[in-house]
């Protein structure tokens, strides 16, 4: 069972899915803990997130691309480019910062109403809920996921986009 | 307890009739001679130790109801009063948990707070299976299965956990009981361990992980031993493999881990530490 000594998954199949699991998990908390939203590999591979000083532990490269392959595939990353150099990173799924959204419109009575961008994740009125401060680009994606459940439409106001709710 | 014919006169009422239904058995002439001495040898004799048995077995009867409910709630409450309890049967040559039916688990209840107990050990082992591969030690144990009783419940000391265990033990349940440094490791998982398995688990104890060198040396063992113990804690994912470590691969065992953080902290923190 030749193994490269730069391979630090866990050879045991059942162990690995765990480990990956407690991986995707630390990667998740600390991107919301520091409040990224976009990251590019290079970037990754000297965080502390993979890059343990005080351990003197790093996950090798390909183990990180497993790692990320494995947040794409749980709706958690996005590649924001071909090569995969850069991705965008999502504490939370666009479909669930969506429904957070619509339930905050609903709950104010203001569907029907329209929003700008801005608004949304600046506004004094948005100050309490979690979406508060949300990047724009996961806002985006969330609100495409209300696009596609027909609960809202993204629009082009004066000087950007908006949305209006339904 | 309450069968029928458990008075004495009963008993001898029961004796003769077998005896009569032999008697009427042609072939065997010893059994016609049995009624025959009853009728002709002290039948009076026979009567009076017979009820006196009968005046015992009554006494006895109403001093176990006595005591079931004097100390039931006893049993249910305090450990240390359950480790007496248990010395006591074993002195006695009872056990209380032989048996699901009967007097020490109907009346005393003795049965079912071990079986309950039984039942939260198999849900902390399941739900922290995933984290240690089925391997916890006892502290931990205990530390879980009191935050899952809660507040209000009776207390558990870790003598009751070894005794549920036991019984868990003895259903064929896959549950097993290892020694290692002054504690327990506790099995739940029917992951085959021999005592090579057992004694790299023990050695493991100080550090958290354990190297092949560190077996040879400890242990005097061949480099091919050591590794097939190595390899077979791997693949029963009890061990996960470190091969950033200076010098030579370290394997990590997990269910050791909350033992050496608690060498490492005091009770304070680790209080704050669990989730």
């Amino acid at each position: 069972m030749a193994m490269s000594f730069e391979w630090p998954l866990q050879p045991n199949v059942d162990t690995r899915q765990k480990q990956l699991a407690a991986w995707c998990s630390l990667v998740l908390s600390f991107c919301r803990l520091h409040k990224q939203s976009s990251m590019t590999v290079m970037e990754a591979q000297e965080s502390p997130l993979f890059n343990n000083v005080k351990l003197q532990r790093k996950l090798p490269v390909e183990s990180i691309q497993i790692v990320l392959e494995e947040l794409r595939k749980k709706g958690n990353l996005e590649w924001l480019d071909k090569s995969k150099s850069s991705f965008l990173i999502m504490w939370r799924r666009p479909e669930e910062w969506g429904k957070l959204i619509y339930q905050w419109v609903s709950r104010s009575g203001q569907n029907n109403s329209v929003f700008t961008l801005y608004e949304l994740t600046n506004g004094e009125d948005t100050e309490d809920e979690e979406f508060h401060g949300l990047d724009e680009a996961t806002l985006l994606r969330a609100l495409q996921a209300l696009q596609q459940e027909h609960k809202a439409e993204i629009i082009t106001v004066s000087d950007g986009r908006g949305v209006k709710f339904f | 307890m309450h069968r029928r014919g458990v008075g004495a006169g009963a008993i001898a009422k029961k004796k003769l009739a077998e005896n009569l239904r032999l008697a009427s058995r042609p072939r065997d002439t010893e059994f016609l001679q049995l009624p025959a001495k009853y009728k002709e040898r002290g039948t009076v004799l026979a009567e009076d130790q017979l009820a006196q048995m009968s005046k015992q077995l009554d006494m006895f009867k109403t001093n176990l109801e006595e005591f079931a409910s004097k100390h039931k709630q006893e049993i249910r409450k305090n450990p240390e009063f359950r480790v007496q309890f248990q010395d006591m049967c074993a002195t006695i040559g009872v056990d209380p948990l032989a048996s699901g039916k009967g007097f020490w688990s109907e009346m005393l209840g003795v049965g079912d707070f071990y079986y309950e107990l039984g039942v939260q050990i198999i849900e902390v082992c399941l739900a922290l299976k995933h984290r240690n591969g089925g391997l916890i030690t006892l502290e931990e144990l205990h530390q879980q299965v009191l935050k899952g009783r809660g507040k209000f419940a009776q207390d558990v000391s870790q003598d009751d956990l070894i005794r549920a265990i036991k019984k868990l033990k003895a259903l064929g349940t896959g549950f097993g009981i290892i020694p290692v440094g002054g504690t327990y490791l506790i099995q739940s998982v029917p992951a085959e361990l021999n005592m090579d398995h057992t004694v790299v688990l023990q050695l493991a104890e100080k550090n958290g992980y354990v190297t092949v060198s560190e077996i040879k040396a400890s242990l005097k063992w061949e480099t091919e031993r050591a590794r097939q113990v190595l390899e077979h804690l791997l693949k029963e994912g009890l061990a996960w493999l470190d091969l950033q470590a200076p010098g030579e691969a370290h394997y990590w065992l997990p269910a050791l881990f909350t033992d050496l953080y608690s060498q490492e902290i005091t009770a304070e923190e680790a209080r704050e530490a669990l989730p």
